[in-house]
């Protein structure tokens, strides 16, 4: 019992450690309709700009602060440069193009800071946290935490005003011109908002596997989280996250010894292959009706 | 004009012939040309920027101490990807040039190719990657491991067991990546196994590795008195870190080769004080090429990397790959003779005996039926802020190692 146990808390944790790469996915489509792709680039890059900034002597907490300060920027960029020129172009292209930018990014970053893995110390021990026989990761818990503070941060912000607009753009580009909001800058707001989610998530992967180029690799159970959850909903990423760690964990935690070989993907696959077929939106995603 | 035609014909024919030796003797002095051709950007960026820097470090010191009897070498250094179809496209660019030796430090590309260069006839060394039934020189001529195979590691990994605490009635679990590098070592371990009388059981985690902790409580649960961690890059050090995190002794944990500075620093020099891994070269700038190098190559500027990775674990490893290769083109030189082709640095690689490197590596020698060297290493210790060498260099259980040989490279040659 402890050993199913421990599977449930430890998948549990690191699902919301997914949700946290997630998030920023779901921010971007709340706010602007689109699905972003870059996502597990983004979550690379910030972890990379965060080394780096602590390799350059900064005290581990300013570099965070200072690195979502320019990943944010980097996000208001995106939107600049690339995404408004994409305006009036079907959604497919705009896939592309965040798709091109991961390709992009995975590449670029490692060749200007180096691609082999780097440190993140983050000052979290190795000793286990252990509760009635159950062995807990100290890194995953704290990054638990962050995870749930982080979604219930983005969960109030979008009752703001501000998040308000978000949503407004989010529904429908035109009628948002109409009533003189800036769609623009709306889009912008929302990658920046996901450059800074994406800080969160690189920095504690970082420090647990260390920094390179896998990190980007985070897009694929982010991808599982939010289909599942809904790919508009923040809370949908919390109850997504949680049940693709805990299904990640567990199952493989019992039927790994008798295949052979690791099942995790597997479920990871057959939680987005189920979804898409029995609730195409997810748990709490929109499910949008148009007439024909 | 018919005195000038018979002064004119022996006078162009002495001039045909002595611009024709010339060609010979320019041709004789052309570089020899090396393709390391590899991963830089995808799967194996954990080691190719630190080994391919000790690679071209080194054919720069053998040309600035004058290239071997006049001939100097040259690297073509390309891009792969680790993709089979950019690997192929590289090395048909760099035959044209004139490469007669390939690396390309990639299991699939290694693996994609290894039918063509023996089509061609040259020279590809697989150290450390690739298929571990090349060592078998009959069935695969041109294809060189020249290092311990995967298969070697584990047994000398094993061996080292034996001598400091015994094996006998041991639990041993083998955590790796769930890819065919990850479970290569099972068959040799479950073979000494039944010779030494203890239990091994393979447990995977997924590709990358970057998340394990399911695996570990499962590790955890069985509770083993040895740990063989088979993984590489980011996911080596989260295996260090779980293992850690779940109470096993880090003094317990065994590594395949691909564990290196990079990961004691991830996990936190401290933290990985005991942890042991297979080692093929020696690390550190005291060895005598390393010093030559340091002195007449990265002092003066020349080096094709960043300072600080001269000596470590990786970059020492491509200096000693090159080591080899130069030394089989001098053997080849030597009693075959200028120009270079594929099949007399084959016939060079196969004269090597006894080499160390000046005492960097092990002693190898290669022969045509073993194209591996003896499957030679030895096992080092972190010790907080640097690899020690823990056990000589060594080979262990060669009768298994050589069974599992035979065993694929016939299946190979049965598919072929």
């Amino acid at each position: 019992m402890a050993y199913f146990i421990e599977l449930l808390v430890n998948g549990a944790l690191v699902g919301l450690m997914y949700a946290l790469a997630a998030l920023g996915f779901v921010l971007i489509y709340k706010s602007a309709g689109v699905p972003n792709l870059a996502q597990g680039a983004l979550v690379m890059m910030a972890a990379y700009l965060v080394w780096y900034l602590g390799s350059l002597g900064l005290p581990i907490w300013i570099a965070i602060a200072v690195g979502a300060a320019l990943m944010f920027g980097f996000g208001l960029l995106v939107e600049r440069l690339l995404l408004r020129r994409m305006v009036g172009q079907p959604v497919i292209m705009v896939v592309m193009l965040t798709l091109g930018m991961e390709i992009l990014l995975r590449g670029l970053i490692p060749g200007v800071f180096g691609a082999a893995p780097k440190p993140l110390d983050l000052g979290i021990g190795l000793a286990p946290v252990i509760v009635a026989d159950v062995f807990m990761n100290r890194a995953y818990l704290i990054g638990g935490l962050v995870a749930v503070l982080l979604i219930a941060a983005s969960m109030l912000f979008f009752r703001t005003r501000l998040g308000t607009k978000l949503r407004a753009v989010s529904d429908d580009h035109v009628a948002s011109w109409a009533v003189g909001l800036s769609v623009e800058r709306a889009i912008g707001l929302s990658w920046g908002i996901a450059g800074i989610a994406a800080v969160g998530a690189g920095v504690l992967w970082g420090s647990v596997q260390g920094v390179d180029w896998t990190l980007s690799t985070l897009l694929f159970p982010a991808i599982a989280v939010v289909i599942l959850g809904g790919v508009d909903s923040i809370k949908g990423v919390l109850v997504g996250g949680l049940a693709v760690g805990i299904l990640g964990s567990v199952i493989p935690g019992y039927l790994d010894a008798m295949v052979g070989g690791s099942t995790r993907d597997v479920v990871t696959s057959v939680i987005i292959l189920l979804t898409i077929l029995v609730r195409p939106h997810g748990i709490f995603g929109r499910e949008d009706i148009e007439r024909i | 004009m018919t005195i000038l035609k018979r002064i004119g014909r022996p006078a162009a024919l002495a001039l045909g012939l002595a611009g024709a030796a010339g060609g010979v003797a320019a041709q004789d002095k052309e570089p020899i040309k090396f393709g390391l051709l590899q991963d830089f950007t995808a799967v194996y960026t954990f080691v190719t920027g630190e080994y391919n820097q000790g690679q071209q470090d080194y054919l720069t010191l053998v040309n600035e101490e004058g290239g071997i009897d006049g001939h100097m070498f040259e690297a073509i250094v390309r891009d792969t990807g680790n993709e089979p179809q950019r690997g192929i496209e590289a090395y048909n660019r760099a035959r044209e040039e004139g490469a007669i030796l390939f690396d390309f430090l990639s299991t699939p590309v290694s693996r994609g190719l290894v039918d063509q260069v023996m089509k061609d006839e040259v020279v590809l060394i697989t150290p450390l990657h690739g298929r571990g039934d090349a060592a078998a020189g009959e069935t695969f001529p041109f294809v060189f491991p020249v290092m311990a195979t995967y298969w070697s590691q584990a047994a000398v990994l094993a061996d080292h067991i034996k001598s400091t605490g015994g094996l006998e009635g041991k639990k041993v679990a083998l955590v790796h990546i769930d890819s065919p590098f990850g479970r290569e070592p099972m068959p040799v371990l479950e073979g000494i196994a039944e010779a030494e009388n203890f239990e091994v059981r393979g447990f995977p985690y997924p590709s990358p590795g970057n998340e394990q902790s399911a695996t570990w409580s499962e590790v955890r649960r069985y509770r083993p008195d040895v740990v063989f961690i088979w993984g590489a890059g980011g996911g080596q050090s989260v295996s260090v870190q779980q293992a850690i995190r779940n109470g096993i002794d880090p003094a317990s944990i065994h590594s395949v080769v691909w564990m290196a500075e990079t990961d004691a620093r991830n996990v936190g020099a401290d933290a990985m004080t005991g942890v042991k891994r297979f080692e093929a070269v020696a690390t550190g700038t005291e060895t005598p090429i390393v010093s030559r190098i340091v002195e007449k190559v990265v002092e003066p500027g020349k080096s094709a990397g960043d300072a600080a990775n001269v000596g470590s674990s990786y970059y020492n490893i491509g200096v000693a790959t090159m080591a080899v290769a130069v030394e089989a083109a001098r053997l080849a030189l030597e009693s075959e003779g200028a120009p270079l082709d594929g099949p007399k640095l084959k016939a060079g690689f196969e004269m090597i005996e006894n080499f160390d490197a000046e005492g960097m590596m092990p002693p190898i020698t290669i022969t045509p039926e073993d194209h591996q060297g003896g499957g030679y290493g030895r096992v080092a210790q972190w010790n907080g802020s640097a690899w020690e060498p823990v056990s000589d260099w060594t080979t262990a259980y060669p009768e298994i190692v050589q069974e599992e040989i035979e065993m694929n490279a016939a299946e190979y040659a049965g598919g072929n």
